[in-house]
């Protein structure tokens, strides 16, 4: 499939899932259930410490990987197993099926194995002429179906009961009520027979050890025991990286899977197998396949191998709000969300990531529950600037990228120029409720700020500051939206700062971060605009730079590092930059201890808080802005998943993924209403633009204020 | 025990503390109706339960478990130890005749003498260890709650491939030993 042709498809699936609002009910509701159940599950345990354990235990096997593999390999030879190592997935399905032919085996159990999806090891037994079938409740339904699996853990969610009793009434040729409990029993009784039948039986394996040559398996039906017990044949498919040291290292794992995946304390079974174990009167035949599949080359690539340390709890899925609005068959190949973004470039090829890295919001949710500690969000980026080299970005992308924004006074001409353009559609107000029809997806469902008359920059100078002895001399990073969309912010950020005697600085060569370049794919440009945006800001050696967007602030502080860390020069001017570089809250907060300088507003109002996703999950930012609402006298209101994204994400909600987004705000304005708030604060522009946008257009009556413009009000009154 | 009690009962099994064998056999005998898989284990034989069970009328089921295994209405085993933190049972299940009794059957029975009852599975790693080195084939089960599954529309439902129910009956005396096999 050509780029075009398949970025069509994948819209058309992305429009399809968002047309079915049950699958994102179920969805939303194991979402926040999946929530309570975690948080009680880890109760009293310490989740970072646990996590950053099973990182370095994992990247531990993947360094000494020969090592701990023929550890394991002598182990389970010992014991009577024989072990196979597949290159490839092929290699795999065809050990498997040559096994069959040579046993005479007609039918096989399998249990669920995700291992078996990524070979597709099902049609290759068919076409082997043996008949596979699924005895996990969940992987049966699909298999019925003729789907793959939505998700790792729970491979049939998004099916519905009735959809699930019309398929078993094919099986049993009669008409069967959509009873769950119906349902669950009368697979019961089908695949019972399936088991004490079948000549083979195939399961994946969660854990392999190598002190002990065992597998370890971690199930809640018992159809894995069935499988591992009746057949006299078990063949266990296993990717390479569920290889451990020791059984106290597998115990490790086994804690966290089930708390993670589902808010379990334990599955209901753990089995340990080690060897070819008594079957009947014989001994059982055990095979075991080891899949590498892409995984040497992922341990290869620097960027990308800490998604080695995946333990596939699927809990990256269950918190993803792309994941929750548009389901694991658009959000995934064969693995599923964040980690399937990646897993899919390594086993299934890039061609079949490249939608899906661009799917990804950039919320770091994944990133806050990942039980192995890998950094999704930042792998996917990379994938997403690798994907940007071979295909290219996008042609209108890349023209804006290359040309003008890499030429701060083009760029900052082009948003001047646009205030005067957009005229005719603003009819003079603040926000365009309407584009030209081109345009109508961005607008239909949210109202689009208007780019200011005069930006911020030209403001600049005739604010007054009235300092006399200032503490302090600090420069701020004002960003786009800042300075081109919401300048009167930048006049409020003044007036509280001098409020509490900082003297502020607006350095004018400044240009947008380089971020929408860096999310969309061109690093080059991003690398260009950190450099620029260095040295402007160091340029008068503020004591600190302080931004009012969280990703503003998270490209100073992390990004520019990170894309100038060949460059010695470079390098360590950004080191620099991101030391002092603080956002506004904070700074407030931390630095000046200015939470009470404000007073108590007039109007004890009802505020509720929107976590922006890269201020409280990157710069680890929550407090400090609730702290500075309640102190300023207004009654801090909760609302429902305050951390949950509100679909900005930059670029994402206007041009690539507009439909996902639209469907990620309804869920914000939901939550919103339902708190009872008269105002809505968070400190992030993008946040401010995508939620006042939606509250408009929905014609709902709260505001919507950036933490700062509530603490200037408390001065204006 | 009693934190075991609390979390076993969390997740589904039927914990009963029972105070001599009379009342152990009374308990399963009200319970089944069909053959009962009575598991090799060595405090079981010690106890003479067979002989009591096929007096009280019991149809006890020694050897071809999997002729048996697929009719029969129940299985009785014993436990290992028992872990505390999560009302887990810990079988060794090595001898085939274990795993049919605790996967093919409706209801599972399961006896553990309640002083072999550790707080978490950490205190298990050294054990599985134990076994390990003692048996070159090992087939070791921790078992929690009955069968279950979520997989149509998340709703739990209880008893999908394995046992529907699952008895920890307590009753002290049985054994000290948990490597017992
Ligand atoms: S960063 Fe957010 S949108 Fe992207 S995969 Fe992770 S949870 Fe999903
Ligand atoms: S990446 Fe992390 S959160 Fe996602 S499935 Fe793997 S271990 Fe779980």
């Amino acid at each position: 499939m050509n780029k075009a042709d398949r970025s069509r498809h994948y819209n058309d699936r992305v429009r399809k899932a968002i047309a079915k609002p049950r699958l994102q009910d179920t969805l939303h509701r194991f979402a926040d259930a999946y929530v309570i159940a975690r948080e009680a599950a880890f109760a009293g345990q310490d989740f970072e410490a646990l996590r950053t354990a099973i990182g370095e235990m994992k990247d531990e096997v993947r360094d000494n990987l020969p090592r701990y593999r023929d550890e394991f390999i002598a182990n389970a030879e010992a014991a009577g197993a024989k072990v196979y190592i597949a290159r490839t997935a092929a290699e795999a399905n065809a050990y498997i099926c040559n096994l069959a032919r040579d046993r005479g085996v007609k039918t096989v159990v399998k249990s669920k194995s995700m291992a078996s999806e990524e070979t597709h090891l099902n049609h290759a037994l068919k076409d082997a002429g043996v008949e596979a079938l699924e005895t996990d409740l969940g992987e049966w339904i699909i298999q019925l179906a003729g789907e793959r699996p939505s998700h790792m853990v729970m491979p049939a969610i998004h099916m519905l009961k009735e959809e699930v009793a019309e398929l078993f009434s094919k099986v049993t040729g009669k008409e069967e009520p959509a009873e769950i409990l119906h349902l669950v029993r009368l697979a019961r009784k089908q695949l019972r027979q399936g088991y004490l039948d079948a000549d083979m039986g195939i399961s994946g394996a969660n854990v392999a050890i190598a002190e002990t040559g065992g597998l370890a398996l971690v199930t809640n039906e018992g159809n894995a025991r069935l499988t591992t017990t009746l057949p006299k044949i078990h063949v266990a498919l296993v990717g390479m990286e569920k290889l451990v040291p020791t059984l106290a290292d597998a115990n490790r794992i086994i804690n966290v899977l089930p708390k993670n995946a589902t808010g379990q304390l334990i599955t209901s079974y753990i089995t340990w197998i080690r060897g070819a174990v008594p079957c009947g009167d014989k001994s059982k035949e055990l095979h075991i396949v080891l899949l590498d599949n892409g995984r040497s080359a992922l341990a290869e690539s620097p960027h990308c191998r800490d998604a080695l340390r995946c333990i596939k709890c699927g809990a990256c899925a269950n918190v993803c709000p792309v994941y929750q609005t548009v389901g694991g068959h658009v959000f995934g190949h064969i693995y599923i969300s964040a980690i399937g973004v990646i897993l899919t470039a390594f086993f299934h090829g890039l061609n079949n990531a490249s939608e899906l890295v661009r799917a990804c919001i950039g919320c770091r949710s994944c990133v806050a529950v990942c039980p192995s500690n890998i950094d999704l969000e930042s792998i996917i980026l990379h994938l997403r600037e690798v994907i940007g080299e071979e295909e290219g970005v996008g042609a209108g992308k890349s023209i804006v990228f290359k040309n003008v924004m890499r030429n701060r006074k083009l760029f900052h001409g082009m948003l001047r120029a646009a205030s005067v353009l957009q005229k005719p559609v603003t009819r003079g107000e603040r926000t365009i409720r309407h584009l030209p029809l081109f345009f109508s997806g961005l607008t239909e469902w949210r109202t689009l700020p208007a780019i200011a008359d005069k930006p911020l920059r030209d403001l600049w100078n005739d604010i007054p500051q009235k300092v006399e002895k200032p503490r302090y001399r600090v420069a701020f990073f004002a960003g786009c939206l800042n300075d081109f969309v919401y300048p009167e912010m930048g006049i409020d950020l003044v007036k509280v700062l001098n409020h509490l005697d900082v003297e502020v600085t607006l350095p004018l060569e400044q240009s947008c971060c380089g971020v929408p370049a860096l999310y969309s794919g061109d690093k080059d440009t991003a690398v260009a605009m950190a450099e620029q945006n260095i040295d402007a800001m160091l340029e008068n050696d503020p004591d600190f730079v302080v931004t009012s967007c969280p990703t503003c602030t998270m490209a100073l502080q992390r990004d520019f590092i990170d894309l100038l860390k060949d460059n010695p020069v470079w390098a360590e001017k950004a080191m620099k930059l991101a030391e002092i570089t603080i956002d506004i809250s904070c700074f407030i907060t931390d630095k000046l201890d200015g939470a009470e300088a404000f007073g108590k507003a007039i109007k004890a109002e009802k505020v509720t808080y929107h976590d922006s996703c890269h201020l409280k999950r990157g710069a680890g930012v929550w407090e400090q802005p609730r702290r500075l609402i309640a102190d300023s006298g207004r009654e801090v209101v909760e609302m429902a998943h305050s951390d949950r994204c509100c679909g900005f994400g930059g670029s994402y909600s206007f041009t690539s993924h507009a439909d996902i987004a639209k469907q990620i705000l309804g869920d914000k304005i939901k939550d919103i209403e339902a708190s009872g708030a008269a105002c809505v604060a968070m400190d992030c522009p993008g946040c401010m633009m995508q939620i006042q946008g939606g509250l408009q257009k929905q014609e709902k009556d709260v505001r919507v204020k950036h933490t700062i413009e509530l603490l200037a009000e408390n001065l204006d009154d | 025990m009693e934190n075991f009690i609390i979390a076993a009962r969390n997740v589904g099994a039927d914990v009963q503390l029972i105070s001599n064998l009379e009342e152990l056999v009374a308990y399963i005998d009200q319970r089944i109706e069909g053959g009962l898989l009575l598991s090799p284990c060595p405090s079981l034989k010690r106890a003479g339960l067979s002989a009591m069970l096929k007096t009280a009328g019991v149809d006890v089921v020694e050897e071809e478990f999997r002729a048996h295994g697929a009719s029969a209405a129940a299985g009785l085993t014993g436990a290992n130890f028992g872990i505390a933190a999560t009302g887990t049972v810990v079988l060794e299940s090595t001898d085939e005749a274990v795993r049919i009794a605790t996967t093919l059957p409706e209801k599972h029975f399961v006896l553990l003498d309640p002083r072999k009852i550790l707080a978490t599975a950490d205190e298990a790693v050294p054990l599985l260890g134990d076994f390990h080195k003692q048996m070159p084939q090992a087939y070791l089960a921790y078992i929690t709650g009955p069968s279950r599954t979520a997989d149509i529309e998340r709703v739990l439902t209880i008893g999908v491939h394995g046992p529907a129910e699952l008895h920890i009956l307590l009753l002290e005396g049985l054994s000290e030993d948990l490597m017992e096999r």
